[in-house]
C-alpha cells in the first residue's frame, strides 16, 4: 500500500528551485546595472562609445557566417541581432521603470484620497470620485494618451516649460505620458483601496470610535493599516499592468522599451529577434515586481490576517 | 457476517501518524459507533474506507475484497458517506441532489432516476423539499437529502462521519430519527458522533478511538457503565455532560 | 482648446466611417473573449485538477502570457505568424491568447472557491473526477466566475484599441485617421472625446448585461453549501 495523495491536500510546487531563480534575477538585473553604468558614466571614464554593445556581438557574427545555413548558425546569428540590439533596448528601459515607478507613486498619492472619498465621504464628494474613476476605468489607456499628447497638445505646453528634455528630467513626450499613465494608475488603484477598506470589518471603525477615537483618527491608525494590507495584491496587480502597458507610450513618442525595439525591427526587419528582446526584459521586468510585491506581502502580513 | 474489515491499518499525515494500526470487523447489519477526542483519527477512518484519504499500510476489506483491488469509483457506489458539513450541490434541487449519482453512476435514465429520488426523499421526509435548493433548506434538512443521496446508490454500508456536528440542537433529532429507522431497516452502518442518545440507543457496538488507536470495544452498555480501561470512562463521562445522554 | 461645433459637425458627417470602427472594435472584443474561454476554461480546469506535465506547462504558460505586453503579442502574431493573416486574425488571436491566460486564473481561482467538500462528495457517490469536474464543480464555479469575467470583458474592449499598432481598423485607428486629414486637424480633440464616450458606453452596456445575466443563472437562495 502506498502512500497516495488523498483527494484534498496535495501540494505543488510551480516555481522552479531557489537558487535558479536567484541566478536568473541576478543576471538579469546585473547585465541592465552594468550597462546602465557604462552608457552613463563608464563609457567616458574608459573613452569609449557608450552606444557600443558588451556582449560579444562581432563574434556572434562571424561564428553565424561560419555555421552559415545551419541551426547554431541560426542561434549565433540570433544572438548577433540580439546583442546590437541590446544598447539601445536597455537605455529604453530606463525610461520604461521611471514611466512605471512615477505612475505608481504619483498615482497612489492621488488614490488615497479618492478612495477615502468614495468609501467615506459626503454625497457630493463621493459622486465626484465616482464619476473620475469610472470615465478613466472605462476608456482605453491609449485614447487616453492620444486626448492628452494629440488632443490637448499637451507635449507642446509642456516644451515651453523650463528644464523639461534637460538633464535627468525627460522629454515633453515622457511628461505627457507620466501625466497620463498618473491619471489612470490613480483610477485604478482608488478602486483597490476602496475594495481594501471595505474588506475591512465595520466592526473595527466602531471599536475605534467606541474607544474614542475621532473618525479621521479611526481611518488613519486602524482602518487604514489594516486596508492597506489587504490592497497589496491589488498593488502587485497594478504594478505588473503598468510595467506592460508602459509600451503604449511608444505611441506618443516616447522611447522606451516598446519603441526602441520597434524602430530596430522597421529597420532590419528582424521582428522575431526584436520581440524576443522586449519580451524577455518585459517578463523580467514583471517577474522581479511580482517576487518583490510577493516579498512585501509576506513582511507586513498580520499573523490570521486575510485568507 | 463480516462485512468490512480493517486489518492494521496506519495513516499519516506527513510526519504525524493518524491511525497506529486499526483492526476490526464490522458485521453485516451492524450499527457501529466510533467516538473519541478530537485527533483520535476517527473521521480518517471513515474516509479511508471509501478512498478519500488512502492509507499507508495494512487493508481494508470489503465483502472479502481489499478496497485497492477494485475499481475506485465502482468501491463509493457500495460505500455511502454523509459529511458533517453536507456537502450539497449548491447549483441543485434536492431532487437533482439525489437524481446526478442515479443517472451519471448508476445509468438510469431520467424518469426511471425521479421516480426513485422521489422515493428516497420521501423515505428520509422531504418529498415536498423537491424542488428546493440546498441554500432554502434548514440544516437538518440538508443532511436528509445528503442521506437520501448517499442512498440513492443502494449501497452495502452507509458511512456517518458527525452528521449532526453542524446543526442546531432542534435539528439534530429529525437527522437522528432517520438515522435510527436506517438501522432498523438493517444497513450497516459506521457512525462517528458525539450523539450519545444515539449510541446508547441504537448502537451494537462502541469504539473507542484515542491517539490513532483502538483503545476498547463493547456493547454500549458496557462502555459507558464498566468500561475496562479508565481513559474510556472519562471520555465518556465528560461527553455525556456536554451533550447529554438523554435519549432524543 | 476651445470645443468647436465645426469639429462635431466633422465627426457626424463621418460617422458611417466611424460606425465601422465601432463594428470591428465589437466582433474583436467578441470573439477575443470567446477564444479566451474556449482556451482559458479548459487551462483553469487543468491547474486547479490537473498534476504533473500538462499542470506545469499550463501553468508557465500562462505566467509567460501574462507577463507580456499585449502590443508585444498582437505584433508578434502579424508579423510572426507562419502565414500571412489579416489584421482582424492576428489582433483576435493575440486577444483572445491573452484573454485565455487571465480566464484561467479567474477560472482557478473560482474552481477552487468551491471548496474541496462539492469534489468529495461527487467522488464519495462513484462519480468519476472528469463527471464530478463537469457536472458539480465547473457550474457553480461559472456562476461565480461572472464578477471576474466581467472584468475581463471590460479590459478586452478597452485593449482592442491596441490593435492600432497593427493598423487593424477598430474604433480607435478610424479615430485618428480622421484628424489626418487637414479637416480633422483641428477637431482632434473633440474626435478622442467622441471615442471615449463611445467606449465608456461599450464598458457599461456590457457591465449592465453582464449583471443581468448572472442575476438570471443565480442559484436561488444563493451560495449555499
Amino acid at each position: 500500500m502506498s502512500a497516495a495523495s488523498t483527494v484534498q491536500g496535495r501540494v505543488v510546487k510551480v516555481t522552479g528551485s531557489g537558487l535558479f531563480r536567484w541566478l536568473a534575477f541576478g543576471v538579469f538585473w546585473g547585465y541592465l546595472v552594468v550597462r546602465w553604468l557604462y552608457q552613463w558614466v563608464g563609457a567616458d571614464l574608459l573613452g569609449m562609445d557608450p552606444r557600443a554593445p558588451l556582449l560579444p556581438v562581432e563574434t556572434f557574427r562571424t561564428l553565424a557566417t561560419t555555421w552559415d545555413g545551419t541551426r547554431i548558425g541560426g542561434l549565433f546569428s540570433f544572438l548577433r541581432v540580439a546583442g546590437d540590439a541590446l544598447p539601445a533596448a536597455v537605455t529604453g528601459t530606463w525610461l520604461t521603470i521611471i514611466l512605471t515607478v512615477v505612475a505608481m507613486a504619483a498615482g497612489l498619492v492621488i488614490a488615497v484620497p479618492l478612495a477615502v472619498a468614495r468609501v467615506y465621504g459626503g454625497p457630493v464628494t463621493r459622486w465626484a470620485a465616482l464619476g473620475y474613476t469610472e470615465l478613466i476605468r472605462g476608456t482605453p489607456l491609449l485614447a487616453q494618451l492620444f486626448v492628452l499628447y494629440y488632443g490637448l497638445s499637451l507635449s507642446a505646453t509642456l516644451r515651453e516649460l523650463p528644464f523639461v528634455g534637460e538633464g535627468f528630467i525627460p522629454a515633453q513626450a515622457a511628461l505627457v505620458a507620466m501625466i497620463g499613465f498618473t491619471i489612470n494608475s490613480s483610477a485604478y488603484q482608488a478602486e483597490y483601496i476602496r475594495s481594501a477598506l471595505r474588506s475591512v470589518e465595520v466592526g473595527q471603525l466602531t471599536a475605534g470610535r467606541a474607544v474614542g477615537l475621532s473618525k479621521l483618527q479611526t481611518i488613519r491608525r486602524i482602518v487604514l493599516p489594516q486596508g492597506l494590507r489587504y490592497g497589496i495584491p491589488g498593488w502587485s496587480n497594478e504594478l505588473v499592468y503598468l510595467i506592460k502597458y508602459s509600451s503604449l507610450a511608444a505611441f506618443i513618442t516616447v522611447p522606451e522599451l516598446y519603441k526602441r525595439t520597434r524602430d530596430i525591427a522597421s529597420g532590419n526587419f528582424r521582428y522575431f529577434e526584436l520581440l524576443v528582446v522586449a519580451g524577455v526584459i518585459y517578463l523580467g521586468l514583471v517577474l522581479s515586481a511580482s517576487a518583490l510585491m510577493g516579498r512585501v506581502e509576506q513582511r507586513v502580513a498580520i499573523p490570521g490576517l486575510g485568507e | 457476517m463480516t462485512l468490512l474489515e480493517f486489518a492494521d491499518v496506519h495513516q499519516s499525515y506527513g510526519e504525524e501518524e493518524v491511525l497506529d494500526g486499526i483492526s476490526f470487523g464490522v458485521d453485516r447489519g451492524a450499527v457501529e459507533v466510533i467516538i473519541g477526542p478530537s485527533g483520535s483519527g476517527k473521521s480518517t477512518l471513515l474516509r479511508c474506507v471509501n478512498r478519500l484519504t488512502d492509507i499507508d499500510s495494512g487493508d481494508i476489506r470489503l465483502d472479502g475484497t481489499s478496497i485497492y483491488a477494485r475499481d475506485e469509483n465502482e468501491l463509493r457506489q457500495q460505500v455511502g458517506m454523509v459529511f458533517q458539513d453536507f456537502n450539497l450541490f449548491a447549483h441543485l434541487t434536492a431532487l437533482e441532489n439525489v437524481t446526478l449519482g442515479l443517472r451519471r453512476v448508476r445509468g438510469f435514465s431520467k424518469e426511471e432516476a425521479v421516480a426513485d429520488a422521489h422515493d428516497h426523499l420521501e423515505r428520509v421526509g422531504l418529498l415536498e423539499q423537491a424542488e428546493s435548493y440546498p441554500a432554502e433548506l434548514s440544516g437538518g434538512q440538508k443532511q436528509r437529502v445528503g442521506i437520501a443521496r448517499a442512498l440513492a446508490m443502494d449501497p452495502e454500508i452507509m458511512l456517518f462521519d458527525e452528521p449532526t456536528s453542524a446543526l442546531d440542537p432542534e435539528l439534530v433529532g429529525e437527522v437522528v430519527s432517520v438515522m435510527r429507522d436506517l438501522a432498523e431497516e438493517g444497513m450497516t452502518m459506521l457512525v462517528v458522533t458525539h450523539e450519545m442518545g444515539f449510541a446508547r440507543s441504537t448502537a451494537s457496538r462502541l469504539t473507542f478511538l484515542d491517539d490513532g488507536r483502538l483503545v476498547e470495544q463493547g456493547p454500549p452498555e458496557q462502555l459507558f457503565e464498566r468500561p475496562e480501561h479508565e481513559r474510556t470512562g472519562t471520555f465518556l463521562r465528560r461527553l455525556t455532560e456536554l451533550h447529554g445522554g438523554i435519549d432524543r | 482648446m476651445l470645443l468647436q461645433s465645426g469639429a462635431w459637425e466633422y465627426i457626424a458627417a463621418n460617422w458611417v466611417y466611424l460606425g465601422w470602427g465601432l463594428v470591428f472594435t465589437v466582433c474583436l472584443t467578441a470573439v477575443s473573449v470567446v477564444l479566451g474561454f474556449l482556451l482559458g476554461l479548459p487551462a483553469g480546469i487543468i491547474e486547479t485538477y490537473g498534476s504533473g506535465y500538462s499542470r506545469g506547462l499550463v501553468e508557465r504558460a500562462g505566467v509567460l502570457v501574462r507577463g507580456t505586453p499585449i502590443v508585444i503579442i498582437l505584433v508578434a502574431f502579424y508579423f510572426l505568424f507562419p502565414l500571412t493573416i489579416a489584421a482582424f486574425w492576428a489582433a483576435a488571436l493575440g486577444l483572445g491568447i491573452r484573454s485565455a491566460a487571465y480566464q484561467s486564473q479567474i477560472f482557478r481561482g473560482a474552481l477552487q472557491s468551491v471548496g474541496d467538500g462539492q469534489m468529495e462528495a461527487a467522488r464519495s457517490v462513484g462519480m468519476s473526477k472528469l463527471d464530478a469536474i463537469r457536472r458539480v464543480t465547473v457550474p457553480q464555479a461559472l456562476r461565480r466566475s461572472i464578477p471576474g469575467f466581467q472584468n475581463e470583458f471590460t479590459i478586452v474592449l478597452k485593449d482592442t484599441s491596441v490593435a492600432y499598432a497593427i493598423g487593424l481598423g477598430e474604433l480607435l485607428t478610424r479615430g485618428t485617421n480622421l484628424y489626418l486629414t487637414e479637416q480633422g486637424n483641428t477637431a482632434v480633440l473633440e474626435i478622442f472625446l467622441a471615442i471615449s464616450a463611445v467606449y465608456f458606453v461599450l464598458t457599461m452596456t456590457t457591465n449592465l448585461s453582464l449583471d443581468a445575466l448572472g442575476r438570471r443563472f443565480a442559484i436561488p437562495g444563493g451560495e449555499g453549501r
